[in-house]
């Protein structure tokens, strides 16, 4: 602690910082920011929302059917229009930007520890605890992708459970393999053989030394497959087996893909512009995460 | 060469045998048996101990003698349902008491199949409990075949029983679930479809031709495309045209795969009928969904490419080239092309097994009847066999595929050391 402040002292800028001070120099990043905070507040109105209702115990509005006010299209009371059964489509726009949070935290709260666990000792113990971290990483990665999900969410069971941990248990080797890189290049740096001499544990060099080291992989790694598990969970919950009786970006594709046939555009066109919005602002800001946090990249150019 | 290629395989091995376990443990171990799911809730436990039986889920996961039977339901009298009490005589709660003289009534689910071997075993205590020469014995084993009856009686005094299971005996000791299915595949007999009924190796026969009809197309036009996209940029750098498709490639990337399809269908297939909507008729019916998955990857595809050549933009015989005075374009497709063929081989070939697990969303949305389709409808109907074959061959395909990567670039790249 003493030392990181001497050296702010100094006036230096500590790496966090900096990087923190590149991306908000870019607009474009900023503006992906807004767009997530804007996401993740409506995770977490619908979140709100969703215990209220459940507390109360009466219908939520998003699932109260509505026959009268079916198929509206955008108008004053209704912003998005309504669904085939007259319900908002933009409540319904909000409870899917909950189940899309849930299953990017959850899915990265299971993939991103063990990815990082793993990579670290792999990396940092190199012989057979290497080769047995490579070896499941291989054999995790040999299993095509999404079949894999499918798989895991079919032995589960139907329910956003088998989605969590479909995309968790499937997703952890990109990170395991970036993870494990940098341990490898840290490991050869001073400050460890530093901690070394002075006689740390294997732990303590671990976990405290090299750990926040490599941590900012673990950071970019999480913006780029939170878009990813966004498209996993909503491919799942559209063949029926994530999301069950609760409206997701999934099932309100399916459903209105059947309603577009009928010339109903506005659910399919809120939900499309919804995804595109998130995936893109997460896209866009894990790409700059990636350039701002990754010092080789700065010196080369373009 | 010839060592190389031999021993890149070899070090394939752990790979094929660890996805053969991780599929056992998905399947077997976490899944268990899908009788319950094939024959329905109402099915009885004889049906469901035949498809066992039939299928190999009778057997212990990983070794044993002896092996759990649903002929008897195995009961804890401290923690049974109520149903389950009454199936046996017992009271409201506590362990079923026998009086001195009184035999266990076993409810047995069906009458047991004679040409098997049984074993009972009965725990509790009392003074009636029979003891075969041992004092103060809680546990009563008895080994018998199917056509004897067991007989436990409380002799002498009353008896509290607290459980009771019954077992079936394994052939031998290695007779389980993982050697059944280990060497299954060592034989390449992936079973029979629990939902179509038809053998999964036939079914995997007959969707490889219409999943390729699709795919391929697909690898060629997007490899093609993607890689003029991603020389354009490196041709015009920093220019508005490039930065203009890269902008272009991320949007296509955020735009989900779903809504292309359901997009693509609606629009150009139905609204303005440039192409056949559904069928897998003519060549005429593939031309939609290849268009569809050649704009879904497009994104990610030309992004790679583009990095790639522009990597190798900043090496030092590219400097030299344009020192010598050559044009732009001699550089770009003589020089900048040739180098970056590694990384470009290596891509195709990885992308070479998803040929074979087809497009999932493609071939349903199409009714193209391939190996995407077949899968997503076992995952409909819990065929396990079919999921787990196609997962199975997949990996596998996988694991070929980057073995065979690795060839190719040791064949084009003379600098990787074929040590």
């Amino acid at each position: 602690m003493s030392a990181e402040a001497d050296i702010r002292e100094e006036g230096g800028v500590s790496f966090g910082r900096e990087a923190w001070g590149r991306i908000w120099a870019s607009r474009a990043a900023r503006a992906c920011l807004a767009v997530l905070a804007v996401f993740c507040l409506a995770a977490l109105a619908g979140e709100l929302a969703n215990a209220w209702y459940a507390w109360k115990d009466v219908p939520a509005p998003w699932q109260a059917q509505n026959l009268a006010a079916r198929h509206m299209p955008p108008c004053a009371a209704h912003w998005l229009g309504t669904d085939g059964l007259g319900r908002d489509v933009g409540l319904r726009l909000v409870q899917g930007a909950r189940i899309a949070f849930q299953v990017g935290v959850v899915s990265s709260l299971i993939a991103i520890p063990l990815g990082v666990l793993l990579g670290c000792l792999g990396g940092y113990f190199g012989g057979k605890t290497d080769d047995f971290v490579i070896w499941l990483s291989t054999t995790f990665a040999a299993i095509p992708g999404l079949l894999f999900v499918l798989a895991i969410a079919m032995v589960v069971g139907k329910g956003l459970l088998g989605v969590f941990l479909a995309i968790g248990l499937t997703t952890w080797v990109g990170t395991c393999r970036l993870i494990r890189a940098e341990t490898l290049r840290q490991k050869e740096r001073g400050y460890v053989r530093a901690a070394r001499a002075l006689g740390f544990s294997h732990g303590r060099i671990l976990f405290r030394h090299i750990l926040p080291n490599v941590v900012h992989v673990a950071l970019v790694s999480f913006t780029l497959r939170f878009p990813a598990a966004i498209g996993t969970e909503v491919f799942l919950s559209f063949l029926g087996i994530g999301a069950q009786g609760q409206p997701s970006w999934g099932t309100m594709i399916a459903s209105a893909r059947l309603r577009l046939w009928q010339g109903m555009w506005w659910e399919l066109a809120a939900v499309t512009a919804a995804i595109f919005a998130v995936v893109l602002a997460f896209n866009l800001l894990g790409d700059a995460l990636r350039d701002a946090l990754d010092p080789r990249l700065r010196a080369a150019p373009d | 060469m010839g060592r190389f290629v031999a021993r890149r395989l070899l070090q394939a091995l752990p790979t094929v045998a660890g996805v053969v376990l991780v599929t056992f443990v998905l399947f077997n171990v976490v899944g268990g048996s899908p009788a319950a799911l094939v024959l329905g809730q109402n099915a009885g436990a004889r049906a469901l101990e035949e498809f066992d039986a039939a299928r190999g889920y009778d057997k212990p996961l990983f070794c044993g003698h002896w092996t759990k039977t649903r002929a008897l339901e195995p009961v804890d009298f401290a923690a049974a349902a109520p149903g389950a009490r009454a199936a046996w005589g017992a009271g409201a709660s506590g362990p079923l008491r026998l009086e001195a003289g009184q035999e266990l009534v076993l409810p047995f689910s069906f009458p047991l199949p004679e040409n098997e071997t049984w074993r009972l075993t009965v725990v509790g205590a009392g003074p009636g409990f029979p003891q075969r020469g041992k004092q103060f014995s809680t546990t009563w084993k008895k080994v018998f075949r199917g056509a004897e009856k067991p007989v436990f009686r409380a002799e002498g005094g009353p008896v509290d029983v607290r459980r009771v299971e019954l077992e079936k005996a394994t052939r031998h000791f290695f007779d389980s679930q993982l050697v059944d299915y280990v060497g299954r595949v060592l034989r390449l007999d992936f079973g029979t479809s629990t939902s179509l009924n038809q053998p999964v190796g036939s079914l995997l026969k007959a969707g490889i031709g219409p999943s390729l009809a699709l795919t391929t197309p697909i690898l060629v036009v997007e490899l093609a495309v993607s890689l003029a996209l991603a020389l354009l940029c490196a041709y015009r750098r920093g220019s508005w045209l490039d930065r203009g498709l890269v902008a272009v490639c991320v949007a296509l990337m955020s735009v989900n795969y779903l809504v292309w399809i359901v997009f693509g269908q609606y629009v150009l297939a139905y609204r303005l009928g440039w192409f056949p909507i559904w069928g897998f008729e003519s060549w005429r019916n593939l031309l939609l969904p290849v268009l569809i998955g050649v704009v879904t990857g497009l994104g990610t595809n030309v992004r790679f490419y583009r990095t790639i050549l522009l990597e190798e933009m900043h090496k030092d015989y590219v400097r030299t080239a344009f020192a010598k005075g050559l044009r732009t374009e001699q550089v770009l497709f003589k020089h900048v092309l040739k180098n970056a063929l590694g990384p470009v081989i290596v891509n195709v070939a990885l992308a070479l097994p998803y040929l074979y697990t087809g497009s999932l969303l493609l071939e349903s949305f199409f009714g193209i009847p391939g190996l995407g389709y077949l899968s997503l409808n076992a995952i409909h109907s819990s065929d396990v066999e079919v999921v787990r074959a196609i997962v199975l061959v997949g990996a596998l395909l996988f694991t070929a595929a980057n073995v065979l990567a690795d060839v190719a670039l040791a064949w084009v790249d003379p600098r990787v050391k074929l040590a």
